[in-house]
């Protein structure tokens, strides 16, 4: 089957415990193994801030997961996190080749820098 | 703005060239709210692309970028004006 590369990040309810926390990852993560994804990087951000309040929650707990997935299965995961109570919003996208490319510099750590002003290395070419 | 010294309506804008082409980036990434931070408003809107000098392939990029992190929270959708 084809498998698409996917990007997603989740805000969790903030009002939980770390075991919580884990125990949710451990959950998406389960469900995207189910439905024949494969995880490549889980990136927990923790709790943050939110800029606008969410369910009457000013801080929320974020996790960033990227993994292969075949494209039907988007649809069973996405309704199983909605039905999930401690998952406040979700954002799923699919990469195509430039984003791609994104991801493997960011990886390797080589992000082009835009202001330069702010990290003293300079990535000009011209 | 008023927050931000090197917003680029405070004359801080030298050149009117696309930031993004020149420094070669692919992808705008709606993670790195530092960068979006630059494109918009006090009042959280996008700046235009007449004021930032971004190339038409970037400001769509970056309209994109900015309503996801808005999605998300990482960004507000609008701020209160205190005054």
């Amino acid at each position: 089957m084809k498998k698409d590369f996917y990007e997603m990040t989740c805000i969790l309810n903030p009002v939980l415990d770390e075991e919580k926390f884990s125990e949710i990852v451990a959950h998406v993560n389960k469900l995207i193994e189910d439905n024949g994804g494969e995880i490549v990087e889980v990136d927990e951000w923790g709790v943050k801030k939110l800029a606008y309040e969410i369910e009457n929650k000013s801080t929320g707990y974020y996790v960033n997961l990227y993994f292969h997935a075949p494209g039907s299965s988007i649809e069973v995961i996405e309704r199983n996190m909605r039905i999930h109570d401690d998952i406040m919003r979700y954002l799923t996208l699919k990469y195509d080749a430039k984003m791609l490319r994104h991801f493997e510099l960011r990886q390797k750590g080589e992000i082009p820098t835009i202001f330069e002003e702010e990290t003293e290395e300079t990535t000009d070419e011209d | 703005m008023i927050n931000n010294p090197s917003h680029p309506k405070k004359g801080h804008l030298k050149s009117k060239d696309c930031k993004f082409t020149k420094s070669g980036i692919e992808y705008i990434d709606y993670k790195q709210t530092d960068i979006l931070d630059r494109f918009i408003n006090d009042q959280g809107k996008i700046l235009p692309r007449r004021v930032t000098g971004n190339s038409a392939r970037h400001q769509r990029q970056l309209s994109t970028a900015v309503k996801r992190a808005r999605f998300l929270a990482l960004i507000p959708y609008v701020t209160e004006n205190l005054r």
